[in-house]
């Protein structure tokens, strides 16, 4: 040992700085492995994403989410409102293997996401206690594919006649229409215009040129819109019947109106204005009108017969199951804290949509309440907004032609005739 | 002297390595971020991607290419963005050049005129379109004040016949400040000499004009037409918010970029959507091309 003393004292210096640091990391180490044995415990949470059509609605849905919250303290519910362009977000983050454990699908958009297997079947996790039953059957269907059920219904609308009673009485009308020919009759003693200016100052009706609207017009004289294929097929005589009714009031009669024609971004909004004395709508436009438009007077009638039948719209939302999901439990553990009988009866009174468990329906007496009760009458004969997983290409291209056709540029006749065409052309390619 | 030349190329050799070695990171993110995505696009617009659900690639061949022929939306969408630039490029080219002239003037409250002008370019497009859907409301100001001069009243947003033209004065009125502020910039470099020498010779105030200014402006111009058209050709923001992403009415709105962004991001089908990117960018490709012919082999500098 001929080494100076100062340089094995640096050496043994170093020596001890490494091995406290060692020591140091060793510490974090242990400490971190017990955080993470401690946080086994901690909360595991959860999300839960769809859209929100007003402030109380998402009052209501907070205040269940909290009881929920308190009856599992080990679950945490992150909710999260996409507003805009909901499908293509949620598509977007299933691919990214990033989206929401339990999330709100329209029927119409299901056959799809069903059909590429991101929603996990529920089959397994229902019990007898949650009473499966209790659903209204055609809305379970709609979330059912090869057997399986991928989704809750949380609530449905179907569509009806709101009438503006104020109007009404003015024009000496003392009943809503009962067939679309008292309808269109109505629409025409309605219409009126004070300042004469040669463009009505109220319209009879306002019309939403959209298929999801207008799907019950095109079956009321038979016409079917997609064959057993899922290719279009509204371009038959029968199926442009219903429309054609539409078309001509819009443009032989000029007794219904679309939303951008008297400057509103909607019908119920029109409606609200005084804009229009007719419209048909969801259960939805309820609660706005009455928020919006405190002074308007209005009533409410099932959708006049067509071809002597009965007919219109209903649609529905369900609460679905991620696959990728990491918390299934957890995750059905909400879907069924939401849709159970107290669950959807807390949620349901807000009143923007029929609750689809049939004893919650029956509980509200929502079949006894004259506004609702055309709405929940409805149900029994409604068709529902669904059909193949080619129905959002089907509904591009009917849009698109049938504006066309209300507008004048082409009869309705070859309007649909293109639209089905481009519409198939376009479901062959992407197959 | 071997040695010298030697000596020399392992110095340029260095130079380089320590050259490429200074620029790596700029490579790495360029590459990851930009040469990657596009080779990849390129790559997958001649298969059939599916994302959905289990991720799978199936090579297709020209599919994609052949499927463009018969879509009758592309040709719409085509259409319109042609329309769209055809009118939107020299117009707001003209009204750049003009507000950049007056400007230039010796007007007074100058500065206050330069930033009003310029505030429609640093608002959001987002809030301008919104904005503008409220004057373009069938109630709205636009028509209040063309009914107010007793002239015809549209629905600007329900029309197919007029809702493209709503987008274009929108966005001329959007970006031909910012085209001004480059033509003003130029016009600050044109040399006082040259228009003094001119006025010796006699030269009227037009005459300066197009034999000084006008030519001495000809690269911006070409910067600006070039710019003005890749924006224009790329059209999507105002017609999705007009549209609510659907392109209506009956497709009057529907640009190239929008009817990638609904065949990708609705409808799923990636492979198609980029082969209809490279389509895109062949045609804007092809634009500047002919442009550079038409303004001849002058740079910018």
């Amino acid at each position: 040992m001929d080494l100076p003393l100062w340089r094995s004292q640096v050496r043994f210096g170093m020596k001890n700085w490494v091995s406290r640091w060692t020591c140091f990391g060793l510490f974090l180490l242990l400490f971190s492995c017990q955080l993470k044995s401690r946080n086994a415990n901690a909360p595991i949470e959860i999300t839960l994403s769809g859209w929100q059509s007003n402030p109380n609605e998402s009052k209501l849905l907070a205040s269940v989410i909290n009881d929920f919250e308190i009856k599992h303290p080990n679950i945490k519910v992150k909710r999260e409102v996409i507003n805009s362009q909901y499908m293509d977000v949620i598509k977007t983050r299933l691919i990214g293997d990033v989206a929401p454990d339990v999330f709100y699908l329209e029927a119409f958009e299901a056959p799809m996401l069903m059909k590429s297997g991101v929603l996990e079947p529920l089959n397994a996790y229902i019990t007898p206690s949650y009473d499966l039953a209790d659903f209204e059957p055609s809305l379970l269907t709609a979330f059912q594919q090869n057997g399986k059920l991928y989704g809750v219904p949380k609530d449905f609308s179907t569509l009806a006649l709101f009438y503006n009673t104020t109007a009404f009485q003015n024009a000496k009308l003392a009943q809503p229409p009962k067939t679309w020919a008292e309808l269109t009759q109505h629409a025409k003693q309605l219409t009126v215009d004070t300042n004469r200016d040669g463009k009505p100052d109220r319209y009879g009706m306002g019309i939403a040129p959209e298929l999801p609207r207008q799907l019950f017009m095109i079956q009321a004289f038979g016409g079917r819109l997609t064959d057993h294929n899922n290719y279009a097929s509204f371009a038959t005589p029968n199926a442009v019947k219903g429309l054609q009714l539409l078309v001509d009031q819009y443009r032989r009669d000029r007794t219904v109106a679309q939303p951008s024609d008297v400057g509103a971004n909607s019908n119920s909004e029109a409606f609200g204005q005084g804009k229009i004395a007719m419209a048909i709508e969801g259960a939805w436009a309820i609660p706005y009108l009455k928020e919006t438009f405190p002074d308007l007077k209005f009533a409410i009638a099932e959708v006049p017969t067509l071809n002597g039948k009965k007919g219109t719209m209903a649609f529905t939302v369900a609460y679905v199951m991620n696959r990728q999901s990491k918390h299934k439990d957890a995750a059905w553990k909400l879907i069924e804290f939401l849709t159970s009988k107290d669950g959807m009866k807390s949620w349901a009174t807000e009143g923007l949509a029929l609750p689809s468990r049939q004893s919650v329906a029956a509980a509200l007496k929502y079949d006894r309440d004259p506004l609702y009760a055309p709405l929940a009458t409805g149900a029994t004969y409604a068709t529902i907004w669904q059909s193949g997983e080619t129905l959002p290409t089907v509904m591009t291209s009917f849009d698109n032609q049938f504006i066309s056709a209300l507008l004048g540029q082409q009869p309705l006749k070859d309007a649909m005739k293109k639209a089905q065409d481009t519409a198939n052309r376009e479901i062959y390619w992407s197959n | 002297m071997t040695l010298k030349s030697e000596f020399l190329k392992r110095r340029n050799i260095q130079e380089a390595l320590s050259g490429y070695l200074f620029m790596t990171p700029t490579l790495i993110v360029l590459g990851i971020f930009l040469v990657l995505p596009v080779l990849y696009a390129i790559v997958l617009a001649f298969h059939s991607v599916n994302l959905l659900g289990e991720v799978s690639y199936r090579f297709t061949g020209l599919k994609n290419f052949m499927r463009i022929q018969g879509d009758e939306r592309v040709a719409i969408a085509l259409k319109n963005t042609m329309q769209y630039v055809a009118i939107v490029v020299p117009i707001q080219t003209l009204l750049a050049l003009g507000l950049a002239l007056a400007l230039n003037a010796k007007i007074k409250g100058r500065s206050l005129f330069r930033v009003a002008f310029f505030l429609p370019t640093v608002t959001s497009s987002a809030v301008l379109t919104l904005i503008f859907m409220w004057i373009y409301n069938s109630n709205g100001l636009l028509n209040n004040v063309l009914s107010f001069f007793s002239l015809p009243t549209y629905n600007w947003l329900g029309d197919p016949e007029v809702a493209l033209r709503g987008i274009m004065i929108m966005n001329i009125w959007a970006t031909a400040p910012l085209f001004m502020v480059i033509y003003l910039a130029a016009l600050q470099d044109v040399p006082e000499s040259l228009y003094e020498a001119a006025s010796i010779d006699g030269a009227t105030g037009w005459g300066k004009f197009w034999c000084i200014t006008l030519p001495f402006l000809r690269p911006v111009t070409f910067f600006i037409v070039v710019m003005g058209i890749i924006g224009t050709f790329q059209l999507f923001d105002q017609s999705y918010i007009f549209s609510n992403g659907s392109g209506g009415p009956n497709n009057a709105t529907l640009t190239i970029v929008l009817l990638i962004y609904q065949y990708a991001f609705k409808n799923l089908d990636m492979g198609y959507a980029l082969a209809l990117t490279l389509v895109l960018a062949l045609v804007i490709m092809t634009v500047t091309i002919i442009q550079r012919q038409f303004f001849g082999e002058e740079r910018l500098d």
